[in-house]
């Protein structure tokens, strides 16, 4: 690796670590200024960052405020490369739509899973909270996503997920997505019993799942 | 045994005849008990505001009765959206149920999103003779009997997270520090001046809340709670105290927040709350802190009491009183407010459980 490439992606990977977004969208324009290679700005800087990220939120160093603020970051540098990705044709892990189900509003852990699963190389698509079956119909239909993930925080709202994954299959679109769920009341039972194709219990292994559902594992 | 002995002796770690148990509700699930039980009366129950008659928790067997006052009686406050009067949005979520509908008020617009509103923001005043009428009411009428309850939950972190946004707030606390400081003394003021108002008109226990675990982690870093909350906690526990040393202070955390206990104790915690059994593991912290602390919760309301049968109910209560009630310091209590989800031959093998097990039996 070339010592000046090295520099600049270093100090993206830092500047997103900080969670710090003015630093970090000036660092990519200063790489990308210097003619580093958008896809290993991205790879190396951004990603490698939030990987890292996941990493320390696995071994309870960073925990959801820091893990916002280097979310923030990110996108921040995404935003700067973005054009240039475009240009690129370059291509996610895979893209991902999360949203809590409908009735329920709480959406800390869906939040988290896609900070992680950006940092796994996904493209997110958040569909955000109280996302109606139809919603997640409309979406499957004109995003083009290889995985949905649902969530529910609430015993009174968890039962939409099965009503979810009903509509989804009557569709006859169940067979193009990967469903996964998640949430505090959410069992793998009970992820079994309603037919998605996985479970998990927090945020880091959301990530393994996804990776495996779409057949990235390393 | 009156009620209030009964939570006084379990407090002091000793045997009272049975362990004592308080319990809340959804609207919806106290409408159920109340045709359940042929009650008649006043059948408005709020969890967390005021009005209420305590028809419901005497004619059940309770032995604390709660009395709030600050932020969170703004939960339930209309079955239409509104706007409450510190500014905060609410909309009406309603769900589904197999035993009915019901309907979650829940917050969705925040005044001090902006930075610029932070500065020229006035709270509301906690000094108004009219917010501790109620309390002043059943205090007189029940404290011969019962243990009672001032509650001033959420407050300093929730109360905070709601005027700002939860990620607004905790973006603030990892990179703005002055905003988020400014932003958690609206709610400690607040609810500091509510407390002291509560141990004045002469409540025995002042219960505390602020939500910062998740479930199975910490919603912040322990370092970032010692930063922002524990100082604050620490002044608004001594403070609280000064004024009634027999006082009890009773504090609520959803989820995981292990890696604190032994510091809320230092600050003079004698109550946890809930103790959600899916988060922690009750025996395990009984184990670990013997009698520095009392509990208050640990019947599980995310899986036992909506998704059990009576007998894993029953199962679950014996566990309770034989480990971490073992010699007293437990007050028995669902993790949560009773949900429309939860059969009424669970929550009644719950209630009978507990009533109907001795502590000499055991």
């Amino acid at each position: 690796m070339s010592p000046e490439r090295e520099i600049h992606t270093e100090k993206v990977y830092r500047s997103v670590l900080a969670g710090d977004q003015e630093l970090t969208s000036a660092h990519v324009q200063s790489a990308l200024d210097a003619n580093i290679d958008a896809n290993v700005i991205l790879q190396e800087g951004l990603i490698g960052a939030m990987r890292e990220v996941g990493r320390l939120f696995e071994q309870n160093e960073y925990f959801v405020p820091e893990m916002l603020v280097a979310a923030r970051a990110m996108k921040s540098g995404v935003a700067v490369l973005k054009p240039v990705m475009v240009r690129e044709n370059l291509k996610p892990t895979g893209k991902a739509a999360l949203g809590t189900v409908k009735g329920d509003l709480h959406d800390i852990g869906k939040n988290l899973v896609g900070i992680m699963l950006e940092g796994a190389g996904f493209e997110i698509y958040d569909m955000g909270t109280d996302v109606s079956p139809e919603e997640i119909l409309e979406v499957i239909r004109t995003e083009k996503v290889d995985l949905i993930g649902l969530s529910a925080l609430l015993t009174t709202t968890m039962g939409m997920m099965e009503t979810t994954i009903q509509v989804i299959t009557e569709a006859g679109l169940k067979e193009q997505v990967k469903i996964m769920v998640g949430g505090a009341p959410v069992t793998k039972a009970y992820a079994d019993k309603i037919g998605a194709d996985g479970f998990a219990p927090d945020a880091s292994q959301a990530t393994r799942l996804a990776l495996d559902l779409v057949g990235a594992a390393s | 045994m009156k009620p209030r002995e009964r939570v006084e002796s379990a407090l002091q770690h000793e045997l009272p005849d049975r362990c004592p148990m308080q319990i809340s509700f959804t609207p919806e699930f106290a409408n159920r008990l109340y045709r359940d039980m042929a009650l008649k009366g006043k059948r408005i129950h709020n969890p967390h505001g005021g009005g209420n008659t305590y028809e419901l928790e005497r004619a059940l067997g309770q032995d604390m009765l709660l009395t709030s006052v600050g932020w969170a009686n703004s939960y339930y406050m209309d079955d239409k959206p509104y706007v409450d009067e510190w500014g905060i949005q609410w909309d009406i979520q309603p769900y589904q149920t197999p035993f009915g509908s019901g309907a979650y008020t829940e917050i969705v617009g925040h005044p001090l999103a902006d930075d610029d509103a932070v500065g020229n923001y006035t709270a509301p005043d906690p000094d108004r003779e009219a917010l501790y009428t109620d309390s002043q009411q059943m205090i007189a009428e029940f404290k011969e009997d019962y243990w009672i309850v001032g509650v001033t939950v959420t407050t300093i972190f929730e109360t905070a997270w709601a005027l700002r946004g939860y990620k607004q707030i905790m973006i603030d606390m990892a990179r703005d520090e002055d905003i988020a400081h400014q932003l958690l003394d609206i709610p400690y003021h607040y609810h500091l001046a509510a407390a002291k108002r509560l141990v004045e008109l002469g409540v025995d226990m002042i219960w505390l809340g602020d939500d910062v675990g998740s479930q199975n982690r910490m919603l912040i870093s322990p370092d970032m709670w010692r930063k922002y909350l524990k100082p604050r906690m620490a002044t608004f526990i001594s403070e609280i105290k000064s004024l009634n040393p027999r006082l009890k202070v009773a504090y609520h955390s959803d989820g995981d927040i292990t890696p604190i206990i032994a510091e809320l104790i230092e600050i003079g915690l004698d109550v946890l709350n809930p103790v959600q059994p899916a988060s922690m593991d009750p025996a395990e912290l009984k184990k670990r802190y013997g009698n520095q602390l009392c509990y208050w919760g640990t019947i599980d309301e995310q899986h036992t009491l909506p998704f059990g049968n009576p007998t894993d109910v029953q199962a679950e209560v014996q566990r309770r009183l034989e480990t971490i009630g073992r010699n007293g310091g437990l007050i028995l209590s669902p993790t949560h407010h009773v949900q429309l989800d939860t059969p009424l031959e669970n929550f009644w093998m719950m209630v009978d459980t507990i009533k109907n097990t001795p502590y000499s039996s055991l």
